[in-house]
């Protein structure tokens, strides 16, 4: 069950989970939320992760992104076996070369949206990059709304906010996590088109998790994952084979 | 609805624990010192019954006044008394009894100091009847020569029966043999007194009472009772300025006199503290219930969505705070044990040997404690209970409850109103206090202190957000994100930023008075020294105990030295109030101190006669010529001729009497300061080589030239300043506590925050920082609250006490800089642990919690 069927070339990888495992809780309570990953996320790729409430799409997710930590297997970003690092390094790594969308936006609301875009950076204690930041800002079309606080902005612009916010460190991987979940179809649209200009025009590597097939629709590659496994995968995407997929998965 | 309350307390107990708090300490505050006062009571009425064995009746003075040196001072009994009560049928014998200042001198010369009890010399009696109950060893003194000593100060100073040992009298000092030891029932001394025993003319003569009795003991014949005794010896005397008592009525005389001056004084000073220590408590117990149930605003909305009606809602919350402070004050009031007992160590460590009686927990302690505890509780929960009770029930529907409301002016504006309101109520209070004799003033200046706190801290949240911009302000600058988003967390709530930081406001400003007050004191002092003071030197004891006039005399002969003038101090009535008086030598007065007078001059109270302060005369309308009735002890009223009116110089206090009057008018002549002046052209050592020289023979009495005694005052201010400090450190503490608190509850709240700040890069050092600075600018602010209303209490109490000599208004700048580096590193502190907590926020948790 590898997913090496992308390409054939030899792409660089943003990010590989080898035979990953976890288990949650011991003897007749455990549970094997994932169970024997692997999967290969190419630089510069859309990639969608989709399966049925608790397939173990959020968990692989967290894993990937060295927020949790697995029970075997191996987790690379980059070059770099995450599995080894310490709290310190694992820290450090998701400063520097990791981006998160939430669903549930996450803006620290004493902060104004630039302070928020830059948080980041600021916390890294780096000078911003003012030019890609000024980009970036103007992927989300946040410019006249920068001096706001979260409370005054629209849920849409609050998850641009946060997407900038993945952005501005220039993150090797950005995890998007149900980014979509708490917007309507409106504000969807322009997250979406918002995360594909990212991948097509800055070769920004992103990993969704999602339910909604529209927003699958939007990636490279859709992985389905069902009861901890990868059961399939389906390249250049469309709502309804994805749709389709789903009903046949789910029955 | 009473089980899910019970139930909710139950499964917070840490937030329980941290509420509770407050109220332990300020109940165990007020517990030991109920327990400590009550147990000192009791031991006093303990050692009366130990020190009359054997006495079954007492005669003496009847009227009595109180003596700022000698404390309560009696009309002494004339020796021709004894003879007439042996007489009487029923009495089997009676003895006469003196006692007065006697300090024994150690073997290395220097005298035993007891570090505030008196240094007690007594007569001993005779007849085996009032002897055995007290002799440990040896015998009792029976010639001049031969002196017994109290069990605890032999052991303490190495001293046996056969010893020479050097004791210290107002007549000078004076060798004795050690005969015996004596003890009082259990008890190894009299309470942290020294005694020193003599038999009766020895002590007659060394105390300056020839001829005279304090008191005398009567022992009645087999099968007479007391109160026989009693009703046959008044009878035989029939003079009303006597009194006579069985053993019981005096031992609990003594005691209740005793005891009334322990519960005026130390106990009403340590109930101050612990009523700080509750008022800061009570802002802790507010502010936890304000940010928990704000916390809780979608549980109680479910409640309510439940079908719980306001009032339900409003009885939950007041029953959780009911249970609160139920637990927190059973739990203070175990604690206020341990409290008197530290409280009773800490007095022994000063040298007040206590003998050992149990501690005493009466009912009363139980109930005040528990009623206060719960009390206070109750009150601090009410305003945030009724908030609670208007959470709309669609609440808890709501997604996200809205982190930080947006501000309504209306709302700021009322709060400004009814701030200022309450602040201007207790300034008000605060200056009738100070200025006007209306009622209690120490109430009123409470009750003004209390509503001005509570007026400041409802206008404080106005100016939390600027303030904390400013003193954010380096930290941002200085610690970058970390700081940047402290500075931001301080100034998002500014209420709840406000209440905490008013905590602390209270503690800050009562320590930030006392120090102007004790800094204004002290410049008072020595602008008076400078001013009104002409003495080179000045002599006195270090517990103020008078000493004998001829140190004067003989200091007097010395050729270096041009003027000595001795000063006595004396107690009389005016109209049946006590007042105090100096009395001196007016002609040798004059040079040493500075008088300006109004009408008259000191010199002319040479003849005899009284001099008065200007504000006195004014106050009575006497004039210079006019006579003032004085009641003395013994002496009845004394037309005395008004010489002279002076202004006031803050030496001669109110009343100065001429040395000759003083003479006619009181039994015990001995000096309680003497001033000295060098010759002209003296070399400042020679003068003082002339003065040690004669102070070999007055081993207790010190000299010290202006500049150190100065310094001795300043010492003795600045102790009291740290002890005074020390005990409002409890205040401190607790606010210190509702720091922690706060910061404990505020990142409960900030969970999904710390870990969405974790997920995006923030290392846990960077999240502690956090919190730290947080707490800093919270405790920085508090302290700067502090200081302002400190310092408007004591420019106000320094002004009010002008008339009192505090003529000088004193900020010590450094120490109040000082405070607030102290309150910095205190936030520091209270940040170690809530900083961890954040620190330890699971990043998946976090940002998984809805």
């Amino acid at each position: 069950m590898t997913s090496s069927l992308i390409d054939n070339q030899q792409t660089r990888l943003a990010a590989r989970a080898v035979d990953v495992v976890k288990v949650y809780g011991h003897g007749d309570t455990a549970v094997r939320a994932l169970d024997g990953v692997s999967v290969d996320l190419p630089t510069g790729q859309f990639t969608a992760i989709m399966g049925p409430s608790g397939s173990g799409k959020s968990t692989l997710m967290h894993c990937l992104a060295g927020l949790d930590q697995v029970t075997s297997g191996q987790v690379l970003i980059g070059d770099t076996d995450i599995s080894k690092l310490s709290e310190k390094q694992l820290t450090l790594l998701r400063r520097d070369q990791v981006g998160f969308i939430f669903q549930a936006y996450n803006l620290l609301p004493t902060l104004t949206a630039e302070e928020n875009i830059e948080l980041p950076i600021s916390i890294a204690g780096r000078k911003p990059d003012q030019k890609w930041l000024d980009t970036v800002i103007d992927a989300v079309g946040l410019r006249p709304r920068l001096g706001h606080k979260p409370a005054e902005l629209s849920g849409g612009q609050q998850q641009r906010v946060a997407g900038a916010r993945a952005l501005a460190s220039r993150p090797e991987i950005v995890f998007a996590d149900e980014p979509t979940g708490n917007l309507d179809s409106h504000s969807s649209a322009e997250m979406l088109g918002f995360m594909r200009r990212s991948v097509d025009e800055f070769g920004q590597t992103i990993v969704m998790v999602t339910h909604d097939p529209n927003a699958a629709s939007c990636s490279d590659m859709v992985l389905f994952l069902s009861d901890g496994r990868i059961v399939d995968e389906m390249a250049n995407p469309t709502a309804e084979k994805v749709l389709d997929l789903m009903k046949r998965l789910g029955g | 609805m009473l089980n899910a309350t019970l139930k909710g307390l139950a499964a917070h107990k840490l937030r329980l624990a941290l509420t509770a708090l407050a109220i332990v300490l300020g109940v165990s505050f007020v517990t030991g010192t109920y327990v400590l006062t009550d147990t000192i009571s009791k031991t006093f009425d303990e050692l009366f019954q130990n020190v009359t064995q054997g006495v079954d009746v007492v005669v003496r003075g009847k009227d009595t006044i109180s003596d700022q040196s000698m404390g309560e001072l009696r009309t002494p009994l004339p020796e021709s008394l004894r003879p007439r009560i042996e007489q009487v049928d029923g009495v089997k014998l009676a003895e006469g009894s003196v006692s007065g200042y006697a300090q024994f001198v150690k073997n290395d010369g220097k005298p035993v100091t007891t570090g505030g009890a008196p240094t007690l010399g007594v007569s001993m009696g005779s007849a085996p009847e009032l002897n055995d109950p007290y002799l440990r060893s040896g015998r009792m003194p029976t010639s001049s020569g031969e002196a017994v000593m109290d069990v605890l100060t032999a052991r303490k100073y190495g001293f046996a029966v056969g010893d020479q040992v050097k004791v210290l009298l107002q007549t000078g000092a004076k060798e004795f043999s050690l005969v015996g030891l004596i003890g009082f029932g259990e008890a190894d001394n009299l309470a942290g007194a020294t005694l020193a025993g003599f038999d009766v003319a020895t002590a007659q003569r060394l105390f300056d009472k020839q001829g005279r009795y304090d008191e005398i003991n009567v022992v009645a014949d087999e099968g007479v009772s007391q109160t026989d005794l009693r009703n046959r010896v008044a009878a035989a005397i029939a003079d009303p300025r006597y009194e006579t008592l069985t053993r019981e009525e005096y031992a609990e005389k003594n005691a209740q006199s005793i005891s009334d001056t322990i519960g005026r004084f130390l106990g009403t000073a340590l109930l101050a503290f612990a009523g700080v220590a509750l008022l800061v408590g009570a802002f802790l117990i507010f502010n936890t219930f304000t940010i928990v149930l704000a916390q809780r605003t979608r549980e109680l909305a479910l409640l309510r969505c439940l079908g719980a009606s306001r009032r339900q809602v409003l009885n939950s919350v007041l029953l959780e705070s009911f249970v609160v402070g139920l637990i927190a004050s059973v739990v203070g009031l175990g604690a206020g044990v341990l409290v008197a007992l530290g409280l009773r160590r800490l007095l022994e460590a000063f040298g007040g040997e206590l003998p050992t009686t149990s501690l005493q927990l009466l009912p009363r302690t139980v109930i005040v404690a528990l009623a206060v505890g719960i009390g206070i509780t109750l009150i601090s929960a009410v305003m945030p209970a009724l908030k609670a009770t208007r959470v709309p029930p669609v609440a808890a529907l709501r997604e996200e409850v809205a982190a930080t409301a947006p501000r309504r002016i209306g709302r700021l504006r009322v709060r400004g109103l009814v701030g200022t309101l309450i602040t201007a109520i207790g300034v008000a209070l605060l200056a009738v206090g100070l200025f006007q004799n209306v009622g209690s003033r120490l109430a009123n200046l409470a009750a003004g202190a209390v509503v001005i706190f509570l007026g400041v801290a409802v206008l404080s949240p106005l100016f939390t957000r600027p303030l904390a911009r400013v003193i954010g302000w380096p930290i941002a600058s200085a610690f970058r994100e970390p700081g940047k988003l402290a500075r931001l967390n301080a100034m998002r709530n500014p209420r709840r930023t406000a209440s905490t930081a008013a905590a602390l406001m209270i503690g800050l400003a009562l320590v930030t008075f006392v120090s102007i007050l004790a800094a204004s004191i002290k410049a008072s002092a020595t602008e008076t020294l400078d001013r009104s003071i002409a003495a080179d030197y000045i002599l006195n004891t270090e517990m103020f105990t008078p000493f004998s006039p001829e140190l004067a005399k003989q200091l007097a002969r010395q050729p270096e030295l041009e003027a000595v003038a001795p000063a006595r101090a004396g107690a009389w009535k005016l109209r049946g109030q006590t007042k105090q008086l100096i009395a001196t030598d007016p002609a040798l007065y004059d040079r040493v101190v500075r008088t300006q007078t109004t009408a008259g001059a000191i010199t002319d109270l040479s003849g005899g006669g009284l001099a008065v302060k200007d504000t006195v005369a004014e106050t009575e309308g006497w004039k210079v010529g006019d006579s003032v009735p004085m009641e003395f002890l013994g002496r009845g009223v004394q037309q005395v001729p008004l010489k002279a009116i002076y202004k006031d110089n803050s030496v001669n206090g109110d009343f100065l009497l001429s040395l000759r009057d003083y003479e006619r008018f009181y039994d015990n002549q001995a000096d309680q300061q003497v001033l000295v002046r060098a010759k002209a052209g003296v070399a400042p050592a020679e003068s003082r080589a002339a003065i040690e020289r004669v102070l070999t023979s007055f081993p207790n009495v010190q000299v010290r030239d202006q500049a150190e005694y100065k310094a001795e005052q300043a010492r003795q201010i600045d102790q009291l300043l740290a002890l005074v400090s020390a005990l409002l450190g409890l205040a401190i503490l607790i606010a210190l506590f509702g720091i922690v608190n706060t910061l404990a509850l505020s990142i409960f709240e900030r969970v999904r925050e710390l870990g969405l700040l974790r997920a995006v890069g923030a290392t846990r050092g960077q999240l502690r920082r956090m919190i730290r600075w947080e707490a800093v600018i919270i405790a920085v602010l508090g302290a700067v609250f502090g200081l302002v209303v400190g310092s408007f209490f004591g420019w106000a109490v320094v002004r009010a006490l002008k008339d009192l000599g505090i003529t000088v208004f004193s900020v010590p700048a450094g120490q109040l800089v000082g405070y607030v580096v102290a309150a910095a590193v205190a936030g520091v502190l209270a940040a170690i642990l809530p900083g961890r907590r954040a620190a330890k926020v699971d990043v998946l948790r976090a940002i998984a919690a809805q």
